[in-house]
């Protein structure tokens, strides 16, 4: 489909979102919520953040992967016997609108971990057939930004129905998938079609953020190489700095951990799935007490190589990071993955 | 995100019709309350049945967190009641309740509860007419507040707070210049170069910049030819305390850390609650012209006036390094406290209008635990947050959970937080855990003229009582 496509201004975008709202669809965009950019669901164009580049403090796989989901719910009832009950039925259809085209690749990464080969699990199989995606092509390149060394671009399709890519006077759009497609609706037939000159200029304008990011591809034989990493010294080093709190892992666009609990009284209960991440202590914590990460450099060790080294090489290749940054930009003390691989790829060689 | 909605409902088995009736939890000391309401049975005397009385051995035993169980577990309204002050079985487990219970009630309070869900009492073992009252006019109270609903519900997407919270005012001084931060820098990897070199101290914790434009990150420097990395400048936002204890443990040896005059108190809070040794920490004081985000002057900053540690081993200027704690010879200029002017809009809007403010706030929480992470005074070995038998706080990542992992953790720095607003700094959602942390504060110190300072040797707040402690209890 690449080359086709439309010519939007902004008010054809917005006319655009409104006429998926009114189709009774879940719209989930960039917006603001108290005084930071987080993706939520919207009930009006008017709400969606896309200026510039839309940058959300966290990206939006918790509409996919809920912060806190429930599996099931039980009941006691007076003959003391249990009642189950299935989870929620899958909410309406939804479109996650504006996202980055990092954030996308990484919801193609939870594709990986929930759906695998075979069915997968059905709670995120139902939600994730009820979703699409439009992204929306990166016009800057944050000091945090590396998605060129991990297989994406500013303008990078991966995970992506249909994407918006900034213009000079409006936004490009493509279509990328009949999924995709659908989202137009017909309302196509209204804009204005798109020239080769659009597309150039909007693919130098990639190659321009490209180039300010200036981070050139991991090499493919990194995952295999890093392995060797596991027992060396340098992690104490790396980790020296690191408290162990979550935000790394629960800002990123493609950490699938979960914790299973049973929130419950005597008469009722749920059992929820919530986040859950390696960087806590508690993560691998046994019952007996043992821990087998024991200090905050085997669990930095974890998150760096699950990412790099044993996801990639379980699945062709394909890294568990998508360079959004986020964990670069938000981490507290300056914990810096980048930096992290870099030093441990050199320190292996050597 | 409400994924677990609607789990939580109690079956009320008892009522025959649908009439509401309230429920309340009654939290009671063995010794006086619950003799108290026992006698009010055997002597008949009739009063709302709508309490349910959970014994305990003491009020001090009362941990907030069985207050907010309640509510999370249905309860309409939450009584607490002991022995009179001077009657406690335990001589003074109720003392040290009265003082606890009051802050958590101001907490709660702040956040927005309906102040007629939650009622303190005195009701001796001879009491049972004022018990039968007392739950008669906590009956009528709950009654007219109504049920409490969803607990800690999420935040309605569409509600938008009808007040703002004012924009911090003008600095009260402007921002250092680089040659400055450039001379404080050189003394200071100078002096860090010596006592590293004369062994006197086996670290030294401080700052170097990070990957990121004008980020400063925490360093560990362990020899004086590595002291080079260290650097001093306005963007030092970070508590290097927190590594304190720990660095101390694996130095095997004193550590010297570099300390602006807010992470000096995270050391005299570690210092008095015994995490750390005074010989084993050497404290480095800058004098500190204030923490500068981008171009504002970070919000604790703007009244402090205490350009360098009382604490300080060493204070490190830009005219050199001397030894011992040397204040600056001119007064520096402050401001008010741009915090202070938000809580007083907060404080004035009405409870309900808290309560959204504060759910809305608490929706955002991912449960990252940043702010306990980055908190010097976080030390537990094992955080209430990782106790699961019973789960104290629900780890759902929810309105309930939420609520109670913010309030809780709040409770606990209850005259113990040193005023860093690191907690807030870290929070990726930028909730407003600074408000929170002081409004405890101030509390604390309009009810027990305590304020969390540099003196090691004071005890803090709610780890003692006076007998004549301001008492609201009934």
């Amino acid at each position: 489909m690449t080359g086709a496509g439309w010519r939007l201004s902004a008010a054809e975008v917005k006319e655009w979102m409104e006429w998926l709202l009114a189709g009774g669809r879940r719209v989930v965009a960039p917006a603001g919520d108290g005084g930071l950019v987080l993706f939520r669901q919207v009930s009006s164009a008017g709400e969606v953040r896309l200026e510039g580049s839309a940058h959300a403090r966290w990206s939006p796989k918790e509409f996919l992967f809920p912060r806190t989901e429930t599996l099931m719910s039980y009941t006691f009832d007076d003959s003391n016997s249990i009642r189950l009950a299935p989870p929620r039925p899958a909410e309406m259809e939804q479109v996650l609108f504006g996202v980055q085209p990092c954030d996308a690749a990484g919801l193609m990464r939870l594709d990986d971990v929930f759906l695998g080969d075979g069915d997968g699990d059905q709670l995120y199989a139902d939600r994730r057939r009820r979703t699409a995606v439009v992204s929306l092509a990166c016009a800057v390149a944050r000091p945090e930004c590396f998605c060129t060394a991990v297989g994406g671009a500013p303008d990078g399709t991966d995970g992506s129905d249909a994407q918006l890519l900034p213009a000079p006077d409006g936004y490009l759009l493509r279509a990328l998938t009949p999924k995709g497609r659908e989202l137009l609706g017909g309302l196509d037939s209204g804009w204005q079609v798109t020239t080769d000159k659009d597309w150039a200029q909007a693919r130098a304008q990639a190659e321009r953020v490209a180039t300010e990011i200036g981070r050139s591809p991991l090499p493919g034989d990194l995952p295999g190489r890093l392995i060797g990493a596991f027992g060396l010294p340098i992690w104490s080093t790396l980790a020296e700095r690191c408290l162990g709190c979550g935000i790394c892992a629960y800002v990123c666009p493609s950490c699938s951990c979960f914790d299973i609990t049973d929130q419950a009284n005597a008469y009722c209960g749920t059992r929820c799935r919530s986040w859950d991440t390696c960087t806590l202590a508690g993560f691998t914590r046994h019952a007996s007490g043992h821990n087998p990460r024991p200090d905050q450099p085997s669990r930095f060790r974890q998150r760096v190589l699950h990412k790099f080294a044993y996801f990639p090489l379980e699945s062709e290749g394909r890294l568990m990071c998508v360079g959004c940054g986020r964990c670069v930009a938000l981490c507290p003390v300056g914990m810096d993955i980048r930096s992290a691989v870099d030093n441990t790829a050199t320190e292996v060689s050597t | 995100m409400s994924a677990t909605a609607g789990a939580r409902t109690v079956p009320e088995t008892h009522c025959a019709d649908s009439e509401w009736r309230p429920k309340i939890v009654a939290l009671v000391c063995n010794w006086c309350t619950y003799t108290g309401a026992d006698m009010a049975g055997t002597a008949r005397r009739t009063y709302a049945p709508y309490v349910r009385v959970v014994r305990l051995l003491c009020s001090g035993r009362i941990d907030p967190l069985l207050i907010l169980q309640a509510f999370e577990q249905g309860a309409d309204a939450v009584l607490v009641s002991g022995c009179h002050p001077g009657d406690c079985h335990y001589v003074q487990g109720n003392l040290y309740a009265r003082r606890r219970l009051t802050v958590f009630e101001s907490l709660l309070d702040f956040v927005g509860l309906d102040q007629r869900r939650l009622h303190y009492a005195w009701v001796s073992a001879s009491e049972a007419v004022k018990w039968s009252h007392l739950v008669d006019e906590v009956t009528a109270k709950v009654r007219e507040a109504g049920p409490l609903g969803k607990w800690a519900r999420p935040a309605m997407e569409a509600w938008q707070p009808p007040f703002e919270l004012p924009e911090p005012g003008p600095e009260p001084r402007p921002k250092p210049g680089d040659a400055e931060s450039a001379a404080i820098t050189g003394h200071l990897r100078e002096l860090a170069a010596t006592l590293l070199d004369s062994e006197q101290v086996k670290l030294v914790i401080g700052h170097t910049p990070g990957s990121l434009p004008g980020q400063m990150v925490p360093a560990f420097v362990r020899s004086g030819q590595e002291t080079g990395v260290l650097a001093w400048n306005d963007r030092c936002a970070g508590n290097l305390a927190v590594y304190l204890p720990e660095m101390v443990k694996q130095a095997g040896g004193r550590v010297a850390v570099v300390v602006k005059s807010c992470d000096a108190r995270a050391v005299a809070g570690l210092l008095r609650e015994n995490q750390v040794r005074p010989e084993d920490a050497v404290l480095l004081g800058v004098e500190c012209a204030g923490i500068w985000h981008e171009d504002r002057l970070a919000a604790r900053c703007h009244s402090c006036a205490e350009a360098v540690s009382p604490l300080a081993d060493w204070t490190l200027t830009a005219s050199g390094a001397v030894e011992g704690s040397v204040p600056p010879q001119t007064e520096r200029a402050t401001g008010p406290d741009p915090r202070s002017a938000q809580l007083a809009v907060l404080e004035a809007r009405p409870a309900a209008e808290r309560w959204e403010f504060w759910q809305r706030e608490f929706d955002r929480c991912i449960r990252c635990y940043a702010c306990r992470a980055v908190c010097p005074l976080c030390y537990c070995q094992t955080c209430i947050a990782e106790k699961h038998s019973p789960q104290w706080i629900s780890t759902a990542i929810e309105g309930p959970g939420n609520l109670a992992w913010n309030v809780t953790r709040a409770m606990h720095l209850a005259g113990r937080c040193i005023d860093c607003d690191e907690c807030a700094r870290a929070c990726p959602a930028d909730i407003r855990l600074d408000l929170l942390n002081r409004a405890v504060a101030g509390e604390i110190a309009d009810r027990f003229g305590y304020q969390t300072g540099s003196d090691p040797g004071l005890p803090a707040p709610l780890t003692t009582f006076h007998p004549d402690d301001p008492d609201g209890f009934q």
